[in-house]
């Protein structure tokens, strides 16, 4: 018999892996450097927050709990900076951003 | 910054990072906490003047304010996530990006991070480059590009928590 955190664990991991595995097909999928940012970016802040949200349940009310909690405060502050950096390097070489109707690299 | 208001803002800085020590060595016993506390002093004083550049006002008001923004931007990132699987899987891959620049009331650095950061956390936005008050957004879609530039919602909620600015 599984337990009822064990549940919610696995069941946060795996909404937390079906985004981790949307960034990368939105990568491939995607037309542009712009673009791809998009899918890399939100869908891979969302997966990793998912996948330690569900480790967090599984730990329960403990100090590693709060380390975890932490980390996924981390990673909201860090993840639009390095999204944010990426994107701006682009604009400031005045990469061309794709537009519809447009040939995808 | 002196007198009495360094006194306070030296001793808040040290009463968050040595609760931030606590909490990371998880150790009760007096070596670690002595070590902590000595630790946490010394960065109060050399670095108290990062954390409160100003004296900070509103106070619960403005703690509650922050908290409810909390709650909306978790919704919110959960929505870009989706919002992005939607787009990514679907056959047509239904996008229509392009590139905004816009004008923004708020004049105060942390301001300007926290509604950049917010713009690239919420469905459909990224932020390129700021330049003053004026944001560079690359946006997934066109009905994320017209809520930039006339519904505001990020602004307003923004403008929520900073009255001032």
């Amino acid at each position: 018999m599984i337990g009822f955190f064990s549940l919610v664990t696995a069941i946060l991991i795996a909404m937390g892996l079906f985004f981790m595995i949307v960034g990368p097909i939105g990568l491939i999928r995607l037309p542009d450097l712009f673009t791809r940012a998009h899918a890399s970016g939100k869908c891979d802040t969302l997966g990793q927050a998912l996948i330690l949200l569900g480790l967090i349940v599984y730990e329960g009310f403990t100090f590693d709990a709060v380390k975890l909690l932490m980390l996924i405060i981390f990673l909201y502050v860090m993840s639009p900076t390095a999204t944010h950096a990426i994107v701006r390097a682009a604009h400031i070489l005045k990469y061309h951003a794709w537009k519809p109707g447009e040939e995808r690299e | 910054m002196k007198g009495i208001e360094r006194i306070i803002s030296i001793s808040v800085t040290f009463g968050i990072l040595f609760i931030f020590w606590i909490l990371l060595s998880a150790h009760f016993d007096a070596f670690h906490l002595v070590a902590g506390a000595v630790c946490a002093m010394l960065v109060a004083v050399i670095s108290h003047d990062l954390l409160f550049t100003k004296p900070v006002r509103g106070g619960i008001l403005t703690l509650l304010h922050f908290t409810h923004y909390c709650g909306w931007l978790f919704l919110e990132i959960w929505l870009a996530g989706l919002d992005v699987a939607y787009r990514v899987l679907h056959p047509d891959l239904p996008i229509d990006p392009q590139v905004v620049t816009f004008d923004t009331p708020f004049s105060d650095d942390i301001v300007r991070t926290v509604f950049a950061n917010s713009m690239t956390l919420t469905p459909g936005t990224i932020t390129i480059d700021v330049i003053g008050s004026t944001y560079t957004v690359h946006a997934l879609t066109s009905e994320a590009a017209r809520d930039l530039t006339e519904g505001r919602s990020i602004e307003k909620r923004v403008h929520r928590i900073f009255p001032e600015t």
